[in-house]
């Protein structure tokens, strides 16, 4: 390998070394946290910052598991992201299907309504939607929080969905209209099969959103058996802020379902994001 | 207490609709799941908000009074940490707009390269921008401990003891520290998004200007600057938009404080909401970001559909 390189150009041997170094010194964190996560709490004070531990401090993974209660809070974001995700997709896409290939009266102007939603914070709403989901008497349940989830979902989805349906072409539904299929035909047979790299593309982006969110969860989750795992890592970061040892593993365990599913599709991922947000 | 939700169902073509308005009907009932739960979900509460802005409520008590303006004069001539939150979303969008941007860009020429191993580094450069918010606020936090933090640690390595400070207790200094944890997540999108737009540049525009002689640097000042024009529209407005949802990476790492030093608009809002118990003053802080938020994305959306009928 090194021998590859010094053949090549001197500009990309420089490029390369220092993209290497950059990052680094960009996941640099990362690893800090896992060093701190691997210490003993006196090995943490006798190391020092960059000393390495003097024995492997593994009984921090299971001590952190516990005091934050990831058991629970794992299954309640498993559980929600799962409902969601595949929910809030097949409600988006039925949506942008109707307004890109259905005659909808007004469809302009409820797609503009709806992807203007896309842009808006969602603490703008954050005490009212408190209030009706109290009123809905839908408090610490999971309908309660998959509501909102799908509803501030919606727009970025039928805005990416709708883009991408557009490029699928016009022909193939007439002649599947032609051949007898009903509208819903149309899009369970035809469009959901040709857009099956864009849904995967939806699915990994909006896990990670629904993994990470934060806002909405802490109004509505307010019981800790209802938590998820951001709720918690906050809660473990206030209680036991001085633990660093085992906070530092909780915060490793925190971020590693994300970052295995973004490891695994990550082609999937860069697509996403840019379908839609920039095109030629 | 509990009221059953239901969402409606989507439906093949129930028989009974058949004829002239079929195709109508089958087309609404495609959209309708989507656009009742965000009408509901997301749109009412908005507009519940607005309306809440021109009372004077705790959240909780049955007295609840109609003060017209009100609240909106109360946060704009009487409220300090309001002009603080202002502040601070300024700064932070103005900063927003040049540090990740410029490092985004430059991840995303560097990556454009033919290199050995790109998809590892585009994987450690685009990591941050995956870990919760949350997690970021921790893990900084962290690295700001003046005992242990990696920040300090570092500064003391390299000789510089003087620079060292404390990050998030100083009240000058606790917005910007919160920044650069920012700058660390937000750069990621923003290099794909580049990435993406260097897709764009015509190859054989770069060619032909190559052999007419130019070298690298003024075949990307003369070809691909010109072509990341409209990447750089929608960086910008992204950059702002994610400036202005700052949310969680505050709450974890300072709660706005100290002393009210670190407040944001989004924050400031759910603080006298859910902490101070002022609603109409929490909703009026609300709809100042809304509108700022809708002043910037209207334009945006009528360049973005200008552009798709080109």
């Amino acid at each position: 390998m090194r021998a590859r390189i010094a053949q090549s150009d001197p500009v990309k041997v420089a490029l390369w070394i220092t993209l290497l170094v950059v990052s680094l010194i960009w996941i640099a964190p990362v690893l800090f946290i896992f060093l701190t996560a691997l210490k003993t709490r006196p090995d943490l004070i006798a190391t020092g910052t960059f000393g390495l531990p003097t024995e492997i401090a593994w009984q921090n993974f299971p001590d952190a598991w516990e005091e934050a209660n990831l058991s629970t809070t794992m299954v309640n974001s498993l559980i929600i992201s799962f409902l969601k995700v595949p929910l809030g997709i097949f409600v988006s896409s039925l949506a942008a299907f109707a307004l890109t290939r259905l005659r909808v009266p007004l469809g302009r102007v409820f797609l503009a309504v709806i992807i203007m939603g896309a842009m808006i914070p969602v603490q703008v709403a954050l005490a009212p939607l408190f209030r009706l989901i109290l009123g809905l008497g839908l408090l610490n349940q999971y309908v309660g929080i998959l509501l909102p989830y799908i509803a501030f979902g919606v727009p970025f989805q039928v805005f990416l969905l709708t883009a991408f349906f557009k490029s699928v072409p016009r022909e193939l539904d007439e002649a599947a209209r032609i051949d007898g299929a009903s509208s819903w035909g149309i899009y369970w047979r035809v469009i959901i099969p040709l857009s099956l790299p864009a849904l995967a593309a939806l699915f990994v982006l909006d896990f990670v959103a629904t993994w990470n969110e934060f806002g909405i969860a802490l109004v509505i989750l307010q019981r800790q058996d209802m938590w998820t795992v951001p709720l918690s890592l906050q809660a473990f970061t206030g209680q036991f802020g001085n633990n660093y040892t085992e906070l530092n593993a909780a915060i490793f365990m925190s971020i590693i379902p994300v970052i295995i599913v973004y490891l695994l599709l990550q082609r999937y991922f860069v697509a996403g994001l840019t379908t839609g947000a920039v095109k030629g | 207490m509990t009221r059953p939700v239901t969402i409606p169902p989507p439906t093949s073509r129930p028989p009974i609709w058949r004829g002239p308005t079929l195709g109508r009907f089958t087309s609404w009932t495609f959209l309708v799941p989507a656009v009742v739960i965000y009408a509901l979900f997301a749109l009412f509460p908005m507009v519940d908000g607005l309306w809440l802005s021109f009372f004077d409520w705790d959240g909780v008590s049955a007295d609840r009074h109609w003060v017209g303006l009100e609240n909106y004069a109360q946060i704009f001539t009487q409220d300090p940490v309001f002009w603080r939150a202002v502040q601070n979303s300024l700064i932070w969008v103005g900063l927003s707009l040049v540090i990740p941007t410029v490092i985004g860009l430059a991840f995303a020429v560097a990556l454009d390269q033919k290199l050995r191993g790109r998809n590892a580094f585009r994987a450690a450069l685009y990591l941050p921008a995956i870990i919760a918010a949350i997690a970021v606020a921790t893990i900084w936090t962290w690295m700001y401990n003046p005992i242990f933090g990696l920040v300090n640690a570092t500064l003391e390595a390299l000789g510089l003891e003087w620079l060292i400070q404390d990050w998030l207790g100083d009240p000058d200094l606790a917005i910007l520290s919160i920044f650069v944890a920012y700058v660390w997540q937000a750069t990621g999108a923003a290099m794909v998004l580049f990435l993406a737009g260097l897709q764009n540049v015509p190859v054989e525009l770069k060619e032909a200007a190559r052999v007419d002689g130019a070298n690298h640097r003024q075949v990307f000042r003369a070809v691909t600057f010109p072509a990341l024009m409209p990447t750089f529209i929608v960086v910008t407005v992204l950059s702002i938009i994610s400036s202005l949802k700052v949310f969680d990476l505050i709450y974890g790492m300072t709660l706005g404080g100290p002393a009210q030093s670190t407040q944001v608009l989004a924050l400031w809002s759910y603080t006298l909401s859910f902490q101070l118990h002022d609603y109409g003053n929490g909703m009026a802080v609300a709809m100042v970001l809304l509108v700022i938020t809708l002043a910037i994305v209207i334009p945006y959306y009528a360049w973005m559909g200008r552009r798709d009928e080109a």
